[in-house]
């Protein structure tokens, strides 16, 4: 059906499918993505067992070089960008983000909280002795 | 060789699975042979089972679904009986086959019956609404009906081979786990869910897609007919949610197949994890199935009352509030397992909010009626049925979420009574008022409205018989899923309940007459004009069956009420002539039997693992896979409709139009 591809009002682009650019500015983009990506992740590993830093931000470090990866990610490999061919895609972006958050965060939450009203486990052993 | 399957799998010593098993197989065999002596084989290849137009694969969805209401009607029927002889007895199901039939009952109401007949409805209609050709992925769309069948037919050989899931249709654990549960019902259960939830997901993708990807000239998201938005909030809750049921299955499985222990009691296992995340799939899966009834009823309540809907935009936002809403409120389907009141509080105030939207849909259609003028078909009965029944149901579920109310009503009857309430008078309706309501359009000819008012009164009725005893009995205490019971206050009302089903029996059998009276008269009852109901929207601007390109042209949409627009424009100018339009060559995706081949080794697969089978499940895994690489490879992918042969189809249709505006022309 390739008229219906083209009669849209709003051109929107797929993740993966590229505008225009040529092949040489495409592989750029990909070397720059994977150079960025091999950085974070080497950065990670010399971070977990190094001295160099104060130890226990260590762990909020890592989140950081997380994070920063998989904005790399969305960028370089699956072309997340604000323009406005992208809506969709950062629209379902942003509604996958929602509902991850809702639901690990309500489970952590709603797992936490689930022996709240048992009484602590030493006092209900001396009570059934 | 073969696993855990020898003779004992066949239950020679249980009379009522075995003949009814027996029954089913004889019919099937019937069927088969007539078709294959009749010679019917190619046509249903090549015209049905191999066919790749949303049109057909949203028929075959809503047979589907019909076959399965049967079989589940069947189990609840069963129960209802047990339940009202089994006062101070066993009545005549011992509890192991009671407990299959409740559990397999949920199972195929939710999965094989509502899923499929919404999935068929949003097949069927929306590309037609949205003035296209076909859905985004039209091969994927034939894969995910049939993996749902595979589903649908793993559930029902549990009939006669082996066993189904005692457990309840939501197999919470312990129960469920190894320890428990040894036999096969479990992992029945579990891999039908595991292949149809893939063809629900491939659904879901499918159809968000279409929905955001392809849409005609000049329909824009707020020109797009309800029951496209509620479409998309619903898939975009099943690509979300999906996924967490198919997790959790995954790992109850990992459980019973290679010893792990995520939800076991020993060893760490947590049984609450389970809960949780079942639920936040199981929440969300009821709006998967309530929105789209809600735009089917959008739809019917303004066709009928020829008015458009009344408020359109707080509709949308309805829809879309309920579609984020509906995730922050699972946990209200387990207040009593031990979270303190903060967390009681927060979820059970939000289960509270979510009715605010649903609140806002009911005045807007009240609204849509409001001084319209109603014509009181079969469609609308059924709507109007809904609005009533809803409500009383939307209402005990206001209750319920109340976490103090919920912990004296927690697995009680009135539980039971309110998820019946929302589902039948909900969902089902909705099937019903669709399947009359674009019943004409798919097939061309309308059903026999005598016989659909007769299907309407007695099912509302009888579910109102049915299920009200059930809220009665729950406030006398009764808890659902007993097998035989001893307190006399609840014996009358179980005897209602009863008479109640049968009601719901007769209901389901006029609809049933209501099909083959109106196929025999179908020529009285041909829709000639493409537009039986005066419709609004654009599956009424093509031809019913609509060709299999749908639209000779892509309808240019300049409003709300696409179709209705045009109506009123052609009436204005007394019906134009045509400036003769230039018709062009169509491309349409040829036929696949990927899908079928695809499910078939699915079906192989999916036995194969609940029996322990080993080379088989590699057969089938490998066949599978197999299948989906030749489709990858495929050269051709579509054929042209040359320009003549869309005119001379077009032509025929035009003529038709031509009269009918002529003739409200001269009236």
């Amino acid at each position: 059906m390739s008229d219906q591809t083209h009669m849209h009002v709003e051109h929107d682009l797929a993740p993966g499918e590229e505008e225009q650019h040529s092949v040489g500015e495409r592989i750029l983009g990909y070397v720059v993505g994977l150079g960025l990506a091999l950085l974070l992740t080497a950065t990670s590993f010399f971070i977990a067992g190094t001295n160099l830093v104060w130890q226990p931000s260590i762990p909020v470090a890592l989140i950081v070089l997380a994070i920063a990866q998989m904005g790399v990610h969305l960028v370089f490999f699956l072309h997340i960008t604000t323009g406005p061919d992208n809506t969709n895609n950062v629209l379902a972006l942003a509604f996958g983000l929602l509902i991850v958050f809702l639901v690990v965060g309500g489970t952590v939450w709603i797992m936490a909280h689930l022996n709240q009203n048992m009484p602590p486990m030493d006092q209900f052993i001396r009570m059934h002795s | 060789m073969l696993g855990k399957l020898d003779w004992s799998a066949i239950p020679f010593d249980q009379p009522i699975p075995l003949i009814a098993g027996g029954v089913v197989l004889a019919g099937i065999l019937a069927v088969l042979i007539w078709v294959v002596v009749k010679g019917h084989l190619p046509y249903l290849w090549h015209e049905w089972i191999t066919s790749v137009d949303h049109k057909r694969i949203g028929a075959m969805y809503i047979l589907l679904a019909s076959v399965m209401l049967l079989r589940g009607g069947s189990d609840a029927i069963m129960m209802r009986i047990q339940q009202a002889i089994a006062y101070q007895s066993q009545g005549y199901l011992p509890p192991e086959h009671y407990n299959q039939i409740f559990s397999a009952h949920g199972t195929i109401m939710i999965f094989f019956v509502a899923m499929p007949f919404v999935i068929g409805l949003m097949n069927l209609v929306v590309p037609l609404q949205l003035g296209v050709r076909d859905v985004a992925f039209p091969t994927l769309n034939s894969v995910g009906f049939w993996l749902t069948a595979t589903g649908a037919l793993l559930v029902n050989l549990s009939l006669v081979i082996g066993e189904f899931a005692r457990t309840g249709w939501l197999a919470f654990p312990p129960l469920s786990e190894l320890s428990y549960s040894p036999g096969v019902g479990v992992d029945y259960y579990a891999w039908s869910l595991q292949i149809s939830g893939v063809g629900t997901l491939v659904a879901g993708i499918n159809l968000v897609t279409t929905v955001l990807k392809l849409r005609t000239k000049g329909m824009n998201y707020l020109r797009m007919p309800m029951f496209c938005w509620t479409t998309l909030a619903s898939n975009l809750l099943i690509v979300a949610a999906f996924p967490i049921l198919t997790a959790t299955l995954a790992m109850l499985l990992l459980d019973r197949y290679l010893g792990f222990h995520f939800f076991t009691n020993e060893a760490g296992g947590n049984v609450m994890m389970f809960m949780n995340l079942i639920w936040a799939w199981g929440h969300p899966e009821v709006y998967i199935l309530v929105l789209p009834a809600f735009g089917i009823y959008s739809e019917v309540v303004s066709t009928f009352s020829s008015k458009p809907l009344f408020g359109y935009r707080s509709m949308v936002l309805a829809t879309m509030a309920i579609c984020i809403i509906s995730f922050m409120v699972w946990l209200h389907h387990f207040f009593t397992m031990g979270a303190g009141p903060d967390v009681n509080a927060i979820f059970g105030i939000a289960s509270m909010i979510i009715a605010v939207p649903t609140g806002v849909k009911i005045y807007n259609w009240l609204f849509t009626m409001y001084g319209g003028r109603i014509r009181f078909a079969t469609p609308m009965l059924w709507s109007v049925g809904f609005m009533v029944t809803f409500i009383i149901g939307g209402l005990t579920g206001v209750l319920v979420a109340v976490p103090p109310a919920d912990f004296m009503l927690h697995n009680s009857m009135f539980l039971v009574a309110h998820f019946h309430n929302v589902i039948i008078g909900g969902v089902l309706f909705a099937a019903f008022a669709g399947f009359e309501y674009w019943f004409p359009k798919a097939f061309g000819f309308r059903l026999d409205e005598r016989w659909g008012k007769v299907g309407f009164w007695f099912t509302f009725v009888g579910f109102w018989v049915t299920f009200m005893p059930l809220y009665i009995v729950g406030m006398l205490g009764m808890t659902r899923r007993m097998q035989h019971y001893d307190v006399a206050e609840w014996r009358p009302w179980m005897l209602v309940a009863a008479f109640g089903m049968l009601l719901l029996t007769i209901g389901v059998l006029a609809q049933i007459t209501q099909v083959v009276v109106s196929v025999r008269n179908r020529d009285a009852l041909r829709d000639r004009t493409g537009d039986p109901w005066d419709g609004r929207s654009l599956e009424w601007a093509t031809s019913s069956p609509p060709p299999v390109f749908n639209f000779a042209f892509y309808p240019d949409v300049r409003g709300e009420d696409a179709y209705w627009a045009l109506k009123q424009h052609a009436k204005e100018q007394q019906l134009g002539d045509h400036p003769g339009p230039e018709y062009q060559d169509i491309e349409m995706p040829r036929n696949s039997p990927t899908g079928f081949v695809c499910a078939f080794f699915a079906t192989v697969m999916g036995f194969a693992l609940i029996w322990h089978i080993w080379w088989m499940v590699i057969l089938g895994g490998v066949g599978a896979f197999a299948t989906f690489v030749v489709f990858a490879w495929r050269d051709h992918d579509e054929y042209v409709i040359p320009a003549a042969e869309v005119e001379r189809i077009d032509r025929i249709n035009i003529e038709e139009r031509r009269s009918l505006v002529s003739m409200a022309g001269a009236v």
